[in-house]
């Protein structure tokens, strides 16, 4: 009885994440527009999706904007977390600090003062104003991600190779880079899926006749939705449920190795 | 012997706590010396500082008659075993223990060799391809000692090495240890807080407390003839208790009158106050009468060879350990004698870190 409810139970809630998701997969098939009714299969909107230059346009720029954004936000998040490491705990602390109210900080906050830093400053809004806001915002979640693989351990063995007569530079690239490695991963996957996903900031900060893929979705609801965009979010959708899985199976196996 | 680490007059803070003052200390060419003393002393700063991962605030680090304050680690010709080993997680067995080799720039050949030289040399043949975290506590010890020694240190530096291992796996180390510094003949600093691991493994003891070396001597200097109440005590079971010089060569502890050996030549002048040790193994026991004092047995365990005895004296009502082979009842009485040359006589203490340590029971 208590095993049937528990089950139940998790299908409620499986039905409610993923019943959107499975219909907006479907709709994407639709032959008509409707947003109702299924009136036959057809890859027409897939068609029209590949065709739409705008469209098309906008996954460019996200992704081209996650990818660098990330990469340099990775970069600089990461040489934060070494440097911070030869500081005095003090002003690590302090500087820790500031480095989480970013992200705690309201998106609508953080995306009207850089609107306004760039209006100020001059800056024309464009591609490269959404790439700075992308690449400021994404920063502290590196630093959070690196951060913890940087620890005592991490200071013993950088002691330890430069004991066994390593330069300082032989020593970080050797022993010291590996450690933070897995942090530095998923740091830039943090990085990269804010970028992608981000709305309010990068709306505030791209100006005219440059859109990412939630900014256009947001356009074309307002002149009502054309189903060619729910191809364009089962294709996102599939993309990532495949990588997901790619990568659970490989750490499953990396655990059987272990256990071996 | 030939000098070959100074010390001169180190000090070394860490904000506003004062971790070393003033310590000076030489340690000689092929010696086994250990930094012993009760946790954060400051045995692991002086050792880093020897190491070069640690500069000092004030004094100076002489190897072999050069001053190398200022030297980073990678420039010193010593290699260090981590307390926790610092093993790198992520290259196997092989790679760990070539590591310093392969930065000094040496053949693949010669490595290989020595690899496998070394690890022939720590009980471990064959475990080049083994990964770091399929060994255990004691495996990784000795790959980190293989690593270490693999780069021909003139010295070896030791913090707690066996820290981390069980009582039986302890013991067993510490003889690998000793056998394997004889067949290298090169320098051990050590450093520990087990008496015991320092008395048995050691040419040289350094007994330190908070910062300050209180006595530095051979195992059986430090255990026979301790300095001080603080030594006295950090190196085993003891009595120590308040006595008075009656004369040359005679001390009168609790109202008794005990011959003993030190007297005007060391420096004890009749009248003075002094702290008195006396092992409970040198406390003999006579029939009732027949020895200097008596007392009657209060207490006792059998704690695996010998048993262990608490005494109250008749005079001065003070209670005494006792250590015997034989077997005596809890209610008997009994007389007591101790040799002069067991009646270790000590200057009171003048300063906090000489005390023998608040027992927290
Ligand atoms: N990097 C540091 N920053 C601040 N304080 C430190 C630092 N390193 C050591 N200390 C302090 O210095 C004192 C001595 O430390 P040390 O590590 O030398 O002790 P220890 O004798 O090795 O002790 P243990 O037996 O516990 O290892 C301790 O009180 C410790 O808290
Ligand atoms: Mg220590």
């Amino acid at each position: 009885m208590k095993k049937a409810l528990s089950s139940i139970y998790i299908i409620i809630i499986m039905l409610f994440l993923y019943l959107p998701i499975f219909a907006l997969m479907v709709l994407s098939f639709n032959e008509a527009k409707s947003m109702a009714v299924f009136t036959g299969f057809s890859l027409n909107w897939y068609v029209e999706l590949f065709n739409s230059r705008l469209i098309m346009y906008a996954v460019v720029n996200t992704f081209t904007i996650a990818i660098i954004s990330a990469t340099v936000a990775t970069i600089i998040g990461t040489a934060a977390v070494v440097g911070l490491d030869a500081m005095r705990p003090k002003t690590q602390n302090v500087i820790l600090a500031a480095n989480n109210i970013p992200m705690l900080n309201a998106d609508i906050v953080t995306g009207i003062s850089l609107m306004l830093f760039f209006l100020i400053l001059r800056v024309p809004q464009g591609y490269m104003t959404i790439l700075f806001a992308h690449i400021t915002f994404s920063i502290p979640y590196v630093v959070l991600s690196v951060r913890p693989r940087m620890n005592r351990k991490t200071d013993r063995l950088f002691e330890a190779a430069m004991d066994l007569g390593a330069s300082r530079k032989y020593a970080f690239r050797k022993v010291v880079l590996p450690e933070l490695r897995p942090g530095i991963l998923s740091g830039f996957l943090l990085a990269f899926t804010m970028s992608v996903d981000d709305f309010i900031i990068t709306y505030f900060t791209k100006g005219a006749g440059i859109n990412t893929i939630s900014t256009i979705i947001y356009s074309q609801v307002k002149i009502g939705i054309r189903p060619s965009l729910f191809a364009l979010s089962t294709i996102i959708f599939v993309v990532a449920f495949v990588a997901l899985l790619i990568v659970n199976i490989k750490s499953k196996k990396q655990e059987v190795e272990l256990v071996l | 012997m030939a000098e070959l680490i100074r010390l001169d007059n180190i000090s070394k803070s860490f904000g506003e706590q004062e971790v070393l003052d003033e310590l000076s200390l030489t340690v000689y060419e092929n010696e086994f010396v250990t930094l012993l003393g009760p946790s954060g002393c400051g045995k692991t700063t002086t050792l880093r500082i020897i190491g070069g991962f640690e500069t000092p605030d004030k004094g100076r680090v002489y190897f072999d008659g050069q001053d190398i304050t200022d030297l980073p680690p990678n420039q010193r010709h010593l290699n260090t075993v981590f307390q926790n080993y610092a093993l790198f997680p992520h290259m196997n067995v092989g790679e760990n223990i070539a590591f310093g080799l392969k930065v000094s720039g040496k053949s693949d050949q010669y490595i290989k060799d020595k690899v496998k030289y070394a690890l022939n040399l720590v009980n471990l043949k064959g475990f080049e391809n083994r990964q770091i975290t399929e060994l255990s506590g004691g495996q990784q010890q000795r790959i980190a000692m293989a690593r270490a020694i693999v780069n021909e240190p003139r010295v070896l530096l030791l913090d707690e090495p066996l820290g981390a291992l069980d009582l039986k796996l302890r013991q067993e180390m510490q003889y690998e240890l000793v056998r394997l510094k004889k067949e290298l003949g090169i320098t051990f600093i050590y450093v520990t807080h087990d008496q015991e691991e320092a008395l048995t493994m050691s040419d040289k003891v350094v007994v330190m407390n908070n910062g300050y070396i209180q006595q530095e001597g051979t195992p059986e200097q430090i255990y026979n003839e301790p300095e001080n109440a603080f030594v006295a005590d950090f190196i085993g079971d003891s009595n120590i208790v308040p006595g008075r010089m009656i004369k040359d060569k005679l001390v009168e502890i609790k109202g008794t009158e005990f011959p003993c050996i030190d007297g005007s030549a060391e420096g004890f002048e009749p009248g003075q106050p002094v702290d008195v040790v006396i092992r409970p193994e040198d406390i003999e026991i006579r029939p009732y009468g027949e020895g200097l004092f008596n007392g009657e047995i209060i207490s006792k365990i059998f704690i695996g060879v010998h048993y262990e005895m608490l005494v109250k004296s008749e005079k001065g009502n003070f209670e005494w350990l006792l250590q015997n082979y034989d077997e005596h009842h809890v209610g008997q009485k009994i007389g007591m004698y101790v040799r002069p040359e067991n009646i270790q006589i000590m200057k009171k203490p003048e300063f906090d870190d000489e005390k023998a340590m608040e027992l927290d029971l």
